[in-house]
């Protein structure tokens, strides 16, 4: 009985609740990642690009399914069903293909019937009329596809451009957190990148929004061109031979600027509270 | 009196002497009783790993018990069983003659061991077929010199037996005691086969160490001497008190068939016509006042190839979603036509039974956690309840099988068959040697009562129809185990964390997650967790590989590690070692390892552990 009631509590708040934010058009994502996407939520139908699997495929999951919908993770079979579970996936809502083999496409317009969210890892570049069978499917389905690789045509792209661990020391200490730059780029509204900087994972597990006073002394000549290499990679990998961005050395440079780890471990002990209200 | 029947018992020593059995064992009893069920449809399940039938019938159409027997134990020796066939009048006798059969080889040495034969006798109890074995064999040779009333008849008994042991002994554990043959042969037996511990003892100390001492005593001095116990004891050992085998019959066919003449090429009319059947299927049942908890969907195309998949149903599934259900099937075959060994065969529940068998067939290669009854798995109405838990899914099993026996030529004819393939509701049926459909059959698997089913008042099941017939489809083409729900469990592995169960299947994790278990690695959870861990080298830094002792003091900072072959990162970070050792009382699943964390210069941290000297990436932060 209690535990009948406590469903209908839950899903009474969950569904409006996350519908507070968001349009009726879109699914829900965690707070902290709503500055990067247009509109502050996964639109239906859209495609999300994020070029290589990892947590922030995981907090994307994550925040709609915390929202009450089903998500289906194909192609993964390295996923860490914790670390999700940590960031706000309902596990009870998830189901895994690990390995969708060749019939992939089929597979994720068979999940697309069934969840809101497809994560899929292709296992091979597709064929750009595989891409347009599956969009086509997506739209009628009214769900979000978050694709870890490449995918050409994407509506919003995601990338971590920039990641530090903290809490190791030398021989000592555990990993506490990871300072991460995010950046979001796309067609469309998405086509203006835009750059946050998120504690993922927090201390806690979750994602949270970081100050990117971290950052401050590294000068902003460094990190520039870091976005433009995202967008290379994210986008058009043509361009990455351009002769004007000969940026490499520069990627060893803030290495050397964020020496002071300590400082950083210290940092995030009193840091995070303050950062999750933004 | 009648001829006491002959039977023939087929035993599994591996399965009949576990301890525990647990439902592994039980699945594989049900896959050896469906191995037997294809030469007797008629088998009595007498305990767990031991079967057993008439053996007039199949000895007749096989050509003699021998070859019947051989073939049973040939079948199931394919089937990765190591059986032993007994055949006898009665019952008793059949066990311990499947029990004497137990390595023909050894019994010859037996014959020098047991001279006595006596020697078996305090055996008793459970360890009595064991005993029986090296009973027989020394008996044959030393009948003269054994116990009084061995006399005659016993030496010739006895060589009969022998000759027909030896003959059997090419083809392994096969005894068959020759008709009339079976006083005899339950003459020789040690008294310990009867089982009764305490009688057993008693016997033995009154000096009755055979059952022919046994049945040489008058019957009405047995009774008042040991009352009930040993009057059946002695009827055993006369040969008398063989009860007839309670076989369980192929029941009422229940199945609902439609064939398709000329051979339907299209699947839409084969799933129409699947909508009707599944009527006709359900008022079958309904007029029973059955249901059945899965149903079978079994499709035979022209060229003999057959497609057989289990559905959960438990009463719940209308006409509509049956069709439903065939239509998946059927576009999963015709993927699988198209599909060049893209997805492992046997990953997917092949299985090779015959066509013509009715109940067995309907019995998948792979089996479901649940118990499942076997042999006929139709009319079974009042054996079964059917789990609540077990309702909420619908779960597929698949069984796919060439047409009858030429089983190898028709999967030849599966693979080469190119072409269509299930494209949305225009699915085709026909790959490039399939032929048309020619038959649709829905067979109930596993009947019971049908109680009605009641909604929750509240909050409908977390999985709704939408979710479960995704799921379902996605199983119809990768197979059962291949869309995983994942469950959180306890342990200090990051991959113990997290279980993985079979959409449609309810398990408990086996290390439960509320314990504390210390030794865990504290902080956040890795987002990648290989399911293998990556092989990996730690240098410190002047290159040397950097090593821990048996008392976890690291050889130097590491510096430098190379995962999987890609180039070597630097180490900005690292801490550890945490050393874990686990289960050391099991060989299989022990592990000693320290435990690292490393973080490196491209922003990303691993989870590495050094294993028996080696250095191994079990997951990424990142």
């Amino acid at each position: 009985m209690e535990a009948a009631l406590a469903e209908v509590i839950r899903t009474s708040q969950v569904l409006p609740g996350a519908g507070a934010g968001t349009p009726p058009d879109a699914l829900p994502v965690a707070a902290p990642l709503r500055d990067l996407i247009p509109g502050g939520a996964l639109a239906r139908g859209s495609v999300v690009a994020v070029p290589e699997f990892g947590l922030l495929c995981l907090a994307l999951a994550a925040g709609v399914s915390a929202a009450g919908a089903w998500c289906g993770l194909a192609g993964v079979p390295e996923l860490g069903v914790l670390a999700a579970a940590g960031l706000g996936l309902d596990t009870e809502r998830t189901l895994l293909i690990p390995r969708p083999g060749t019939a992939w496409p089929q597979v994720v317009s068979s999940l697309l019937d069934g969840c809101e969210f497809v994560l899929l890892c292709p296992p091979a570049v597709a064929a750009a009329q595989t891409r347009r069978r599956l969009e086509a499917t997506l739209r009628r389905a009214r769900g979000v596809l978050l694709v870890a690789g490449d995918w050409p045509g994407a509506h919003v792209i995601l990338q971590v451009t920039w990641q530090e661990w903290s809490g190791l020391g030398d021989g000592h200490g555990r990993l506490r957190a990871c300072r991460a730059e995010v950046m979001a780029a796309g067609r469309g509204a998405a086509a203006r990148p835009r750059t946050r900087w998120l504690w993922l994972p927090a201390e806690d597990g979750t994602v949270a929004a970081a100050d990117a006073l971290g950052m401050a002394d590294v000068p902003e000549v460094m990190r520039a061109p870091k976005v433009a290499g995202a967008l290379r990679t994210a986008g058009t990998p043509g361009v990455a031979d351009a002769p004007g961005m000969a940026d490499v050395p520069e990627v060893t440079v803030p290495r050397v600027v964020r020496a002071p780890k300590v400082a950083g471990v210290l940092r995030i002990a009193g840091r995070p509270k303050s950062d999750e209200c933004v | 009196m009648s001829k006491p029947q002959r039977v023939m018992v087929v035993s599994c020593p591996e399965l009949s002497s576990m301890r525990e059995p647990d439902r592994e064992a039980a699945r594989a009893f049900a896959r050896l009783v469906a191995v037997v069920t294809e030469f007797c449809p008629r088998v009595e399940s007498v305990r767990l790993g031991v079967c057993a039938f008439g053996a007039r019938g199949p000895a007749r159409y096989f050509g003699g018990e021998t070859e019947v027997a051989r073939k049973i134990v040939a079948a199931a020796a394919a089937a990765g069983f190591s059986c032993r066939a007994g055949v006898a009048e009665g019952l008793f006798a059949a066990l311990l003659a499947a029990g004497c059969a137990a390595g023909n080889g050894g019994a010859a040495q037996g014959g020098s061991a047991g001279p006595g034969g006596g020697a078996a006798g305090p055996g008793g109890g459970a360890a009595g077929p064991g005993d029986g074995a090296a009973g027989p064999g020394g008996a044959g040779p030393s009948g003269a010199g054994g116990p009084g009333d061995a006399g005659g008849p016993n030496g010739v008994g006895s060589s009969g037996g022998v000759g027909r042991m030896g003959s059997a002994g090419e083809s392994g554990a096969v005894m068959v005691v020759p008709p009339g043959g079976t006083r005899e042969f339950l003459r020789r037996q040690p008294v310990g086969v009867i089982g009764n511990s305490d009688l057993v003892s008693l016997l033995t100390r009154l000096g009755i160490r055979t059952l022919g001492d046994l049945a040489a005593l008058p019957a009405a001095d047995v009774v008042t001497r040991l009352g009930a116990a040993g009057e059946a004891a002695h009827r055993l050992a006369c040969g008398a008190g063989t009860q007839p085998l309670a076989t369980t019959g192929p029941g009422a066919d229940l199945s609902a068939e439609v064939e398709f003449d000329p051979p339907e090429t299209i699947a839409e009319p084969v799933v129409f016509a699947a909508k009707r059947l599944a009527e006709r299927f359900h008022a079958g049942l309904a007029a029973r006042g059955v249901t059945c908890v899965r149903m079978g969907v079994q499709v035979r195309w022209e060229d003999g190839r057959e497609v057989s998949r289990l559905w959960r149903h438990d009463g719940l599934l209308t006409a509509v979603q049956v069709a439903d259900r065939v239509r998946w099937q059927l576009d999963g075959a015709a993927a699988d036509a198209t599909d060049d060994g893209g997805v492992d065969r046997r990953a997917r529940g092949w299985s090779r039974s015959e066509a013509g068998a009715r109940s067995a067939t309907c019995q998948p290669a792979r089996w479901k956690p649940e118990p499942v009854i076997t042999g006929s798995g139709f009319h079974r109405a009042a054996v079964d309840e059917v789990e609540g838990a077990a309702r909420d899914h619908g779960a597929s099993e698949v069984g796919v099988r060439g047409g009858g026996r030429k089983a190898g030529g028709a999967r030849g004819g599966e693979r080469k068959a190119g072409g269509v393939r299930g494209g949305g509701r225009e699915a085709g049926v026909r790959g490039g040697g399939l032929g048309g459909i020619t038959v649709l059959r829905l067979v109930p698997d596993q009947v019971v009562r049908a109680t009605g089913h009641q909604l929750a008042l509240w909050g409908d099941a977390l999985i709704t129809d939408r979710v479960a017939r995704a799921a379902m489809r996605v199983q119809a083409i990768l197979g059962h185990e291949a869309v995983l729900r994942p469950v959180l469990a306890g342990g200090r592995d990051v991959r113990d964390r997290v279980m993985q169960v079979p959409f449609g299947e309810k398990k408990e994790p086996s290390l439960p997650p509320d314990r504390p278990w210390p030794g865990r690695i504290p902080g956040p959870a890795p987002a990648v967790v290989y399911p293998q861990p990556l092989a990996a080298r730690v240098t410190d830094s002047r290159g040397f590989p950097v090593t821990v002792t048996g008392r976890c003091a690291v050889s130097a900072p590491p510096a430098r590690v190379t995962v999987d072959g890609e180039p070597p990162r630097g180490v900005t970070g690292w801490a550890g070692p945490w050393p874990l050792t686990e289960r050391w009382w099991d060989h299989a699943a022990a592990s000693r390892r320290a435990r690292f964390q490393l973080a490196t210069d491209d922003g990303r941290a691993w989870l590495a552990a050094v294993c028996d000297g080696s250095w191994q990436i079990e997951a990424g932060y990142w």
